[in-house]
């Protein structure tokens, strides 16, 4: 009964939150929905009784992507026109959706829910009604399976990681010579 | 998952509990966690101003109740009795939401804090994962609130505000995560069983590192809950009072009391993760109700402790420049946590999981032979 109730909560607030993010008008509305969303996809994860992935996307997404978008919205700013200089940030926060990025983002949907459908359709028909596994920890599992069999890509990854923090510092360093 | 308080209850009373009943049964811990937790909050603004006034040699509050016990609940009827003023440039709808972000991911964090080992909501196997997800929902509360304002103090208060959290995130979860290669596990019931009830056996006197880490940990949890010396997002000589600047009536009490509760729990999971968390010496009262209220007793005793101990800090120290906040950070505190980690992964490896306290028992003990 939890479950189904956890289900259909973080299934309603995934789906409002995605919806709200397409059709509000404005950037950094559209940012808050998208963390409705996110939470709302870690709740999905919880229902799966994928726990690890529940946490992390609850530390990655909901407190650090969403406040790196929050950041590039207001540092970058948008059309910023005479009548909106009154207001010391707000104004700045883009318009959500022109032509341009309507198409591109019809398009990126279409391929996008098009694998997806798919995956899902060709699976549907051949799947025989379980009752829900018992729940076990995902975190042991995966941490050894990091360690020992992916670990390769493990690595690749952080050295990619690395690679980012020493770029954005580079690109950040005051260039002595204009000191 | 683990249903804790419901278990407890089961096993004591000998009874099976329906789904209605476990329901219910939740339903009345949450409250009273919450009721407890807002009435610490409240009470924290109280000691806030009678230890300051202590410090600083004048009376404090001292007009409502016995020694001005009962300010906070005058401030409470104040706040509900003020006007709610939005600004009219503000963007309404994130305005009326950042307080309320701030508050649910302080409350949120409550789930999985250890009171005692019968009284904790749920054990999740992941909790300070958890924990470490939902509080961060502050952060952008904090943020979106300083934004949303749309006035100058409030924005660079907010700026610094998320800033600060994000970057003093990265210490404190690399200290924890050298406290769970010690526990093996990530729920705080598997860090509290690896401790013992007198100090010996504590994780901060584990091994030399762990020593370093409960301090890299206090100072990252001061500068993530914006206590003075790190409270440069609210700094009253630069920004007024930063990202609450342009807040009134309850939707400031919220920030306030987030800040607030968002203390205690900080320091419960230190006393959780580094003191011995509920432990009682000699595991006093058993498993009884005597046990549980003893086990209370204890967390309670030592998060307090450390509480006064920030409430200290914030009334002895100065505050520090945005730059040496972040030079703090960045320069010395996650350098000294990524070489505690390498150190206690090292010491687990060479000592095969034992404290330093083991060693000199063994050592003394051998060599008496």
């Amino acid at each position: 009964m939890f479950l189904d109730l956890l289900f259909l909560i973080s299934a309603a607030l995934t789906i409002l939150g995605t919806l709200l993010v397409v059709f509000s008008k404005n950037l950094l509305h559209a940012c808050v929905y998208l963390l409705a969303s996110f939470i709302g996809v870690a709740g999905l994860y919880v229902t799966l009784g994928a726990d690890f992935i529940a946490a992390i996307q609850l530390v990655v997404y909901a407190g650090g992507v969403v406040i790196l978008m929050l950041f590039a919205i207001m540092l970058t700013g948008g059309n910023s026109g005479p009548e909106k200089l009154k207001s010391f940030a707000l104004g700045f926060a883009p318009e959500m959706g022109n032509s341009k990025t309507y198409t591109l983002a019809f398009l990126s949907a279409g391929v996008f829910s098009s694998i997806v459908g798919y995956l899902i359709f060709s699976t549907v028909g051949n799947v025989s009604e379980k009752s829900l596994q018992p729940f076990v920890s995902t975190v042991e599992t995966l941490g050894k399976k990091l360690i020992t069999e992916h670990v390769l890509v493990f690595e690749i990854s952080s050295v990619l990681l690395l690679g980012a923090l020493v770029g954005a510092a580079i690109i950040a360093r005051p260039n002595k010579s204009n000191l | 998952m683990n249903q804790t308080i419901v278990s407890y209850l089961e096993s004591v009373l000998k009874f099976e509990f329906s789904p209605v009943v476990v329901a219910l049964v939740f339903l009345v811990a949450i409250v009273v966690v919450i009721g407890a937790l807002a009435t610490i909050g409240g009470l924290g603004t109280y000691a806030e101003r009678k230890i300051s006034a202590d410090l600083q040699a004048r009376q404090g509050p001292n007009r409502v109740g016995p020694y001005g016990i009962l300010q906070f609940l005058a401030d409470g009827v104040k706040m509900i009795m003020k006007e709610d003023i939005v600004p009219r440039n503000a963007d309404k709808m994130i305005f009326a939401i950042a307080p309320a972000l701030c508050l649910m991911g302080v409350l949120g964090s409550l789930a999985v804090v250890p009171f005692s080992s019968g009284f904790i909501l749920t054990d999740l196997n992941i909790g300070v994962l958890y924990l470490l997800g939902v509080s961060s929902l502050v952060g952008v509360g904090i943020f979106l609130g300083g934004y949303a304002s749309n006035s100058k103090w409030s924005l660079l208060g907010g700026m610094r505000g998320a800033s600060q959290i994000i970057s003093y995130e990265i210490p404190v979860t690399i200290t924890i995560i050298g406290i769970v290669i010690i526990a093996g596990g990530l729920s705080f019931k598997t860090f509290i069983q690896g401790q013992t009830g007198l100090p010996h056996g504590w994780y901060i006197f584990h091994n030399p590192f762990t020593f370093i880490a409960f301090f890299v940990y206090f100072i990252g949890a001061l500068a993530e809950t914006n206590r003075a010396p790190f409270d440069l997002p609210e700094a009253e000589s630069e920004l007024v009072s930063g990202y609450h600047t342009e807040y009134s009536g309850m939707r400031f009490a919220f920030f306030a009391l987030a800040e607030y509760i968002e203390v205690f729990v900080v320091c419960g999971v230190a006393v959780a993760i580094f003191l011995g968390g509920y432990l009682v010496p000699f595991a006093l009262g058993g498993e009884t109700i005597w046990g549980q209220l003893l086990q209370l007793g204890s967390f309670f005793t030592k998060t307090f402790l450390l509480y006064y101990v920030v409430i200290w800090v914030r009334w002895t120290l100065p505050r520090l420049r945005v730059d040496q906040v972040m030079t703090l950070c960045w320069k010395y505190l996650t350098p000294i946590a990524l070489f505690n980690l390498l150190g206690i992964a090292v010491w687990i490896w060479a000592f095969d999981g034992s404290s330093i306290f083991d060693l000199l028992t063994s050592s003394s003990g051998s060599s008496s032979h």
